[in-house]
């Protein structure tokens, strides 16, 4: 072997098959796995997030719960369900169950916002700087950060799911119903930090999460079947609900928790919604990701 | 074979426009102290980020390891080390836990043994479950030069490495520096804006003012270079430039500020002279300096490195950067 085949061959040792940096699968989920894993760490050894995750779906409940509590069930269901809609009519117990899954669509949308701040944050005391001195990608740090952020978003489901239970919703569905609405919700609340991260690639402000969260949570919270049956709503804005991914996780899981039914339909719109948003983020982020 | 650590041509940085880094040619050979000294927004810290692939180069070429900062950015990434000025690590996890993200971003197997030995090396091997957030200043600048040492690399980045410390911790850091030089075969290339500290700790030295190298070499040869002493004098009311070219051993004289600077072959001639020849009374500030690298600055841009007046916000930006850090 002549001396410089000997050193690429070492070379490629080094770096992997492909004999490049980033060109390696493998040694690109370890830096991903070791980016991922930090999220999880700092998010879960701050008690204060542990005990928001679990308060609030309770909190949630029981104030939008209470808030129909003094209404007569009969009218409750005509309320929701339209007075020509019997099926719907019959399967409504009561509002919480049919609130359930418009709840858990919700929550995704601010889930975005916590990635966005880490990330910010990693900007201003420097991290970043520690992170892209090393031969990681700026669309590794995107992805991690993006996952990051869904999971501590999903460790709400069940403990939701376990709130409602416990306000009375009866989980009769089969369980791989329940598991494909859950896939649903970790397909949104994907989409969703993922666009959070792409908006504020650049951004080295604290105030931006916050300022995008409100432009963008309230229109499509309201926007969507999630908290009210969009039949009463004005066209425009059925017409936002109709492509709104909110809709889409909202009606999986009342089709789910109501009447026993599952979408498929539904879940690939979620499913395309977390595809591009990934794509595109990672191509933003790979050009506009910022160190400081 | 003796391949530059750092072999930079024409490098510059311009900000709209401020060019902080202005045609800059850096070649340091593998193995030894490299140090940039210079004054505040000098360009030091930006030379760093050039060099590291953390901001675009707007024209020159730099290989840092044999590699081609813009070409082969990541090759160039596996084989350096970096140690901040602000001390970034994270607070949250454990001086471990640290080593293995570090070592999970430079993708190296079979990193323990090295860690747990840096770990020994910095005497914190008993602190390696502890969280970071909790160490003393010196630890967290020990960690993170473990940190910059774990994958083995041919070259360390350190700006200003002693910036804030006490001078006990200064010497010690120094100490430190030049240990992991020789121990670790590791290539330093340091920013300073202390003299004592390029002098001391610097195999070789740059001067830098306003992103120009203003002279390069080793410390002994730049301060040979500068035959004369200077006098800094400031009189009350001012004197004029005849009177002190009169003055015996007086080569030049150029103001500064509200005084003179003098450039003498004698400070200890001269100033007999100044305080027979001139009222006492109207000597407001009177400073001899040396040969030494400071001598040198002075002697080509006619200020000087270690201001006073440099030091105040510059701890203040420290001790922000700080207190931003370790929240
Ligand atoms: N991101 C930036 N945008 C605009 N100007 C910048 C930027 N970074 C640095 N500069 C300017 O470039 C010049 C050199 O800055 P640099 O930080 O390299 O100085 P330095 O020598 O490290 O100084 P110090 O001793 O204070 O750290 C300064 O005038 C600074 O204002
Ligand atoms: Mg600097």
């Amino acid at each position: 072997m002549t001396p410089a085949a000997a050193e690429e061959a070492a070379e490629r040792r080094v770096l992997g098959w492909w004999g490049r940096p980033g060109g390696d699968w493998v040694a690109q989920g370890r830096q991903f796995w070791g980016l991922y894993a930090r999220e999880l760490l700092k998010t879960f050894r701050n008690p204060w997030v542990i005990v928001i995750t679990l308060v609030q779906p309770f909190m949630w409940l029981a104030f939008f719960g209470a808030s129909f509590e003094n209404v007569p069930l009969a009218e409750l269901k005509q309320l929701l369900c339209g007075l020509s809609n019997p099926g719907c009519q019959a399967a409504v117990t009561s509002y919480v169950q049919f609130l359930l899954p418009g709840v858990l669509a919700t929550s995704m949308l601010s889930i975005g916002m916590f990635g966005a701040m880490s990330t910010i944050q990693d900007k201003r005391f420097g991290f970043m700087k520690r992170i892209l001195l090393t031969p990681t990608s700026r669309a590794t740090v995107y992805l991690a950060k993006a996952l990051g952020a869904a999971t501590r978003g999903l460790v709400q489901i069940p403990v939701m799911i376990a709130a409602a239970y416990a306000f009375g919703v009866t989980i009769s569905a089969p369980a791989w119903m329940w598991g494909g609405w859950i896939a649903g919700l970790a397909l949104l609340g994907i989409g969703f930090s993922a666009l959070f991260l792409a908006i504020t690639a650049s951004s080295t402000d604290w105030q931006t999460p916050g300022v995008i969260a409100n432009f963008i949570t309230m229109p499509l919270m309201f926007a969507s079947g999630a908290l009210f049956p969009t039949a009463n709503y004005p066209s425009w804005m059925q017409t936002i609900a109709e492509g709104n991914p909110v809709t889409y996780a909202a009606l999986l899981g009342r089709d789910v928790v109501v009447y026993h039914t599952f979408s498929a339909v539904d879940l690939g719109y979620l499913a395309l919604f977390a595809a591009a948003i990934l794509l595109i983020g990672t191509i933003v982020a790979s050009r506009y990701l910022k160190a400081e | 074979m003796t391949l530059a650590a750092i072999d930079a041509t024409g490098l510059t940085k311009v900000y709209g426009r401020l060019t902080a880094v202005d045609h800059v040619d850096l070649k340091v050979s593998a193995g030894g102290v490299f140090g940039l000294l210079g004054p505040n927004g000098a360009g030091k810290t930006t030379i760093i980020k050039l060099l590291t692939g953390l901001s675009d180069i707007t024209e020159g070429s730099a290989y840092v390891a044999g590699f081609d900062v813009r070409r082969q950015p990541m090759h160039a990434k596996q084989r350096i080390g970096w140690v901040a000025a602000e001390v970034i690590l994270d607070d949250d996890l454990s001086a471990w836990e640290n080593l293995w993200l570090q070592a999970q971003l430079q993708r190296i197997s079979g990193w323990t043994d090295r860690a747990r030995s840096l770990l020994r090396y910095f005497d914190l091997d008993d602190r390696r479950s502890d969280r970071v957030g909790g160490f003393s200043t010196g630890m967290r600048k020990k960690l993170e030069i473990a940190l910059a040492l774990l994958h083995q690399p041919e070259v360390i980045f350190m700006d200003e490495p002693t910036i804030g410390l006490d001078a006990n911790t200064r010497r010690m850091l120094w100490e430190m520096i030049r240990g992991v030089n020789r121990e670790f075969q590791v290539t330093v290339l340091l920013t300073s804006h202390y003299i004592e500290e390029a002098d001391a700790l610097c195999d070789h030295v740059a001067i830098i003012d306003h992103g120009r190298f203003v002279a390069q070499g080793t410390p002994d040869e730049l301060k040979a270079r500068v035959r004369a002493e200077f006098i800094e004098l400031e009189t009350r009311p001012p004197l004029a430039e005849a009177e002190l070219l009169a003055l015996p051993g007086v080569q030049s004289a150029r103001s500064q500020g509200s005084g003179w600077l003098l450039r003498v072959a004698s400070a200890d001639e001269t100033l007999a002279a100044i305080l027979t020849r001139v009222d006492p009374r109207t000597i407001h500030r009177v400073n001899v300096e040396r040969p030494s690298l400071e001598s040198v600055f002075i002697d080509l841009t006619g200020s000087r490195i270690d201001s006073t007046a440099g030091e105040v916000p510059d701890y203040r930006k420290f001790y922000a950067n700080l207190r931003r850090a370790q929240r």
